[in-house]
């Protein structure tokens, strides 16, 4: 019962961020196409501001005792900085090849767009190979080997308590309250962003859905002893962890739900009822605007660009531990230092990306 | 309404469209007008925001069967 509530309740947070996101062309590739190929920085500062309120709502939980933002992925010891780099950057790549990230995909595809269908296959196919797949065994044999074991959590917060003292809630409070809020600040200093509304309902509605995923995952989902294992469980969750949003894992995740379907052991985990949410939500929206439309490829360029933009999506998300939303926001606004480095490899490898696409078109 | 070059962008989606008008403009002169025809639901949103990020005019566009079409005048 409890891990309907939890797929549930990821369901409904998806629906609302998939239909928001169509309304307002919230897309983190769009923001960095945006910014690179006409200097408008308007989607950019949505996604920033989605990232400053998810920062200051994920640590406004934490010091309210509500979740312990260290039991998610994000903020280990462990610092992958290898992984993060070269995955955040082939993520980057993929998502300006393959039409925007896991999310703009999975919004894409309730618009009826049926080449975000087969990147969305793809991307699944690439990162399932990842996790334990052909690609899994050079992420874990080359890529993981460069890493750095930190003394404490990766988080700021965790690592300025360790070397400069103050309590981790204090440096918590400071920094998400300096960082967020000056993200949120640079959004609204410019009047470009302050004259569309769209811009904040698409950065305020995507940062709560993602405070609001801790809270269905970090508190209904939260067992302090499970009665088969007796210990700590996060019910319904694919990484056994706390979890927020993330469109990549979730998506092999989908694949391998739909392919063992007969095997009643398994059920619809936190991240499947989220990316099917995110195309409920956006397929809503396109039928009641009436924008919904049949789009398929243009030719064989478009499909292999298509097809390999997905597989990097998929291996580069995976490896860098997460996409645009899951290290870009959900993350980020754990405050850990590979979220950060991941959010800049994924900008940089888009951005270049997009400058490799323009000089092509020149030569 | 007149034009000096067209730009057919169907089927592509961002950033494409936006790349290829860039590309285009660059080798016009003032004045001229280009014609992109586009199926990006994004389109719109997109090339007016490159209209006014880049001082070319958008002079006009239309949406008739699922297709944009949009005339730009180089600066």
């Amino acid at each position: 019962m409890l891990a309907a509530y939890v797929s549930g309740g990821a369901f409904v947070l998806a629906f609302i961020f998939g239909a928001v996101a169509n309304k307002t062309n919230f897309c983190t590739m769009g923001a960095v196409s945006d910014w690179v190929n006409m200097g408008d920085t308007s989607r950019m500062r949505m996604w920033l501001l989605a990232i400053g309120v998810a920062i200051i709502g994920a640590s406004a939980l934490e010091l309210a005792g509500l979740v312990d933002l260290s039991k998610s992925i994000y903020p280990s010891p462990n610092f992958t900085w290898l992984s993060y780099l070269v995955g955040g950057f082939l993520f980057g790549v993929g998502m300006t090849l393959g039409s925007g990230c896991g999310s703009k995909t999975l919004i894409r595809v309730g618009t009826g767009n049926l080449k975000s269908l087969v990147v969305y296959v793809f991307l699944g196919i690439a990162a399932y190979m990842t996790l334990r797949g052909l690609f899994g065994a050079f992420r874990v044999g080359v890529l993981e080997k460069a890493a750095i074991t930190l003394p404490a959590g990766q988080d700021l917060p965790s690592l300025l308590h360790f070397w400069l003292g103050l309590s981790r809630g204090t440096w918590t409070a400071v920094l998400s309250s300096l960082i967020g809020g000056a993200l949120i600040a640079f959004a609204y200093a410019s009047r470009q962003f302050r004259s569309s509304f769209d811009y904040t309902l698409g950065g305020v509605v995507t940062g709560l859905v993602v405070v609001g995923g801790w809270v269905v995952s970090g508190v209904i989902g939260h067992v302090e002893e499970h009665p088969e294992t007796l210990q700590e469980a996060f019910i319904a969750t694919n990484t056994g962890r706390m979890e927020s949003f993330s469109f990549v894992a979730p998506l092999a995740f989908t694949l391998e739900y739909l392919m063992l379907w007969t095997d009643k052991s398994r059920i619809i985990t936190y991240g499947v009822a989220g990316a099917a949410g995110v195309i409920a939500g956006s397929a809503a929206y396109a039928l009641a605007t009436r924008s919904f439309r049949w789009e398929g490829f243009r030719d064989a360029e478009d499909t292999a660009n298509h097809i390999v933009g997905g597989l990097l999506m998929g291996f580069g998300g995976i490896t860098a531990l997460g996409c645009t939303i899951g290290q870009g926001i959900s993350g980020f606004s754990t405050l850990a230092l590979g979220s950060i480095m991941t959010f800049g490899a994924i900008v940089a490898g888009s951005a270049a990306t997009m400058k490799y696409q323009y000089w092509r078109l020149s030569g | 309404m007149n034009f000096d070059q067209e730009l057919d962008a169907r089927g592509l989606n961002c950033p494409l469209p936006i790349l290829r008008a860039k590309k285009a403009l660059t080798g016009m002169q003032s004045g001229q007008v280009l014609k992109i025809l586009a199926t990006d639901p994004g389109s719109l949103k997109d090339f007016q925001a490159f209209s006014r990020q880049t001082g070319n005019e958008l002079l006009a566009h239309a949406e008739a069967n699922r297709e944009f079409t949009f005339f730009m005048k180089r600066k």
